[in-house]
């Protein structure tokens, strides 16, 4: 018992958890999902989401949010179409991106952290300008025509169908979670979130880790418009519109708290497997992907809202707890 | 007698001096400006009152539904939902009217109750459940735009299609009924949705800068606990303010669906970041506690007619509008919050000088 409580207090592996029993719910309906490619399918599929999920996932914990990264990511996207289409390397759009996201991210972070803009506020004027600047390069015109090494690049397997990207997710997944887990650093994220003023006082950087927060939401949002472009081939002017949203529920579903200061990476890279895998197990159950949406909504809300209430329980509880240990004190 | 009228005179001076100082005075300016620069520009092609109103006619759900978005920015809260009320509306009616053979005014009262009972549903969570408004609404917009896709499954028509043939005219051909909300124009110019706008702006002044609801709406913003604590039922005073919104979002669907003669589960789903956009530029506080009406509705039409504007006078195409709007907004709100920080230490420096010195 004690054991399922400290399971359920590591948010991230219950947002785990979430996922294996969505695989074995559609595995129960549907026997023939339970295969090996299946299953490693629904990983490969999440690259986008990963990638956007785990970039915005720095600023959530820093308390603030980002909702230009759908539009960063249409901008990475089409440049990196209009490369591939010049038969340009992989190399070179990677560096592109790289340049896009830090331009993107130290505006986003100057307006938050230095101009102290609200942050929705903020990104949601750069969401205009980067949507407008999508418009400017690409005439108004979906980028397609992709040289074809540039999209089979995409769905070249490694090893146990893992596709190349997967590969290079995880392991980006994988180091950022530890050195914003293990490095003194890298728990400034969370502590800014957690307590801006006691972080001040204790001598971390506020400023610089808000910066510095945006600044890799911007690269990881840009490098996920190469990863789109190479995927679906072609990027029309309106590609990653309404992505923020998505998201940001896979960071919530993930265990992030949207005041800031609670989750970490691997849970936003889980919560972005359930969002991007709904739809794809919804055919399994032999429902239609018209539930897609109607499904995302009521299981966030009612996460989010379960999550609330136990929250306030444990605080209830934990009220009492001192109340009746003052009491008897006071006895004795 | 003179003195009387010196008096009023000074009254309004005064008056005036104190509107110079709001942040509604500077948008007065910025649309006074694009009424020049435009007309300037192109003053033949702009000065068309009929197309100005047609301009403004076609961003009017985003005019509608950020008024009372308003409301809920000013108790400290956020609604990204009400985008997708827009479309839930659209397609209850279309849906009771075609398919279940409702009559029309029937199915409009009923998609405005569940336009409103979806607003009470996300403000339940938020005031009651203390949720944060971002994440519920955020769930909430997946939701409704889910339901609006189902509902739309029980229809004869392909979801994809829209249902259309709505009521509209008489045997004379004048726009009549339910396409009358969209199309007739009063005295053969002024589309009737912005007098449904201009009505609206009223009501929401009312309420929200005259009525004791209003007063309320502010404090639980300014303060929640210190609202409790005066007796003010702060979780009821937040719940409304999104079952308002939702009512809002339904009237931009009535009226949108009316225009387009077309109900669609997908109708206003590009909203949201329009109507934020204009809340926020109307000088609302996004951390509650600060704004107005009038504000947020001069802000949008400042908007509509940046929109109409480019196009016209400087052949802008208008997927490239995006651009200078959010041009306008970071720099608007980069200069208020420069102002902001400047204006902090003097307020340091006079409440040093009001202490009491010993």
């Amino acid at each position: 018992m004690k054991l399922i409580k400290r399971f359920l207090k590591i948010r991230w592996l219950s947002s785990l958890a979430f996922l294996a029993v969505m695989f074995i719910i559609t595995g129960l309906v549907n026997p023939g999902f339970f295969t090996y490619s299946n299953i490693i399918e629904c990983f490969n599929s999440s690259v986008v989401f990963t990638l956007l999920a785990v970039g915005v996932a720095f600023v959530i914990m820093t308390g603030e949010i980002d909702v230009s990264i759908g539009s960063t990511m249409g901008l990475a996207a089409a440049i990196a179409g209009m490369l591939a289409q010049r038969g340009q390397s992989w190399g070179l759009m990677i560096v592109y991106s790289i340049v896009i996201g830090l331009l993107i991210g130290l505006v986003n972070g100057y307006g938050v952290a230095v101009l102290g803009v609200p942050s929705l506020i903020f990104t949601l004027g750069t969401t205009g300008i980067i949507r407008g600047l999508v418009y400017v390069f690409s005439g108004g015109k979906t980028t397609e025509n992709f040289a074809g090494t540039f999209t089979n690049f995409g769905s070249q397997t490694l090893f146990g169908q893992i596709t190349i990207y997967y590969t290079i997710v995880l392991v980006i997944v994988i180091v950022t979670h530890l050195l914003l887990t293990q490095t003194r650093s890298g728990k400034y994220f969370i502590a800014v979130g957690d307590n801006v003023g006691g972080a001040t006082l204790i001598g971390i950087p506020v400023t610089a880790t808000k910066i510095v927060a945006y600044v890799l939401c911007g690269i990881f949002a840009a490098i996920s418009g190469v990863a789109f472009a190479s995927k679906y081939g072609q990027v029309n002017i309106v590609a990653g519109a309404g992505y923020e949203m998505s998201a940001i529920a896979a960071c919530v579903l993930g265990g992030i708290s949207l005041s800031g200061g609670q989750g970490n990476l691997a849970g936003a890279a889980i919560g972005a497997v359930i969002m991007s895998t709904i739809s794809r197990l919804l055919v399994f159950i032999g429902l239609s992907s018209d539930f897609d949406n109607t499904i995302k909504g009521v299981m966030l809300i009612s996460i989010v809202v379960i999550d609330a209430l136990m929250q306030r329980r444990s605080a209830e509880t934990a009220r009492r707890e001192r109340l009746v240990a003052r009491a008897s004190g006071s006895a004795r | 007698m003179m003195g009387g009228n010196d008096k009023l005179n000074s009254r309004f001076v005064e008056g005036l001096k104190k509107f110079t100082k709001k942040w509604e005075f500077v948008l007065l300016l910025i649309l006074l400006a694009e009424f020049v620069i435009f007309g300037a520009a192109n003053f033949e092609k702009f000065m068309r009152i009929g197309s100005i109103f047609s301009s403004i006619n076609n961003y009017i759900s985003i005019c509608i539904i950020s008024l009372f978005v308003t409301f809920v920015m000013i108790t400290g809260g956020i609604d990204i939902q009400a985008s997708s009320i827009v479309g839930l509306t659209s397609i209850v009616i279309g849906v009771l009217w075609s398919d279940a053979g409702l009559n029309i005014w029937v199915a409009v009262l009923l998609a405005i109750v569940t336009a409103a009972l979806c607003g009470a549903l996300s403000g339940f969570f938020v005031s009651y459940c203390g949720v944060q408004p971002m994440v519920v609404t955020l769930g909430g917009s997946f939701l409704y735009s889910g339901l609006a896709l189902l509902i739309s499954g029980l229809s004869k028509t392909p979801a994809y299609q829209g249902i259309s043939g709505f009521p509209a005219k008489n045997d004379l051909g004048q726009f009549v009924s339910f396409r009358a909300l969209g199309k007739m124009l009063v005295f053969d110019l002024i589309p009737v949705q912005i007098i449904i706008y201009v009505v609206l702006i009223v009501l929401c002044y009312l309420l929200l800068h005259k009525s004791r609801y209003g007063r309320r709406v502010y404090l639980v913003g300014v303060n929640r606990q210190a609202a409790e604590y005066s007796g003010i039922n702060s979780r009821w005073i937040i719940m409304s303010t999104y079952i308002l919104t939702g009512i809002g979002a339904a009237i931009a669907g009535v009226l949108l669906t009316a225009n387009v003669d077309s109900a669609k589960y997908n109708l206003g789903s590009t909203f949201t970041l329009s109507i934020i956009t204009a809340v926020v530029l109307g000088g609302t506080l996004s951390t509650g506690g600060k704004g107005s009406i009038l504000g947020t509705a001069l802000a949008a039409i400042v908007i509509c007619i940046l929109r109409y504007g480019l196009p016209l006078c400087f052949g802008i195409s208008n997927q490239n509008l995006d651009l200078p709007i959010g041009i306008m907004l970071v720099i608007v709100v980069a200069v208020r919050a420069v102002l902001a920080l400047n204006r902090k230490p003097l307020f340091r420096k006079l409440d040093r000088e009001s202490l009491p010195r010993n």
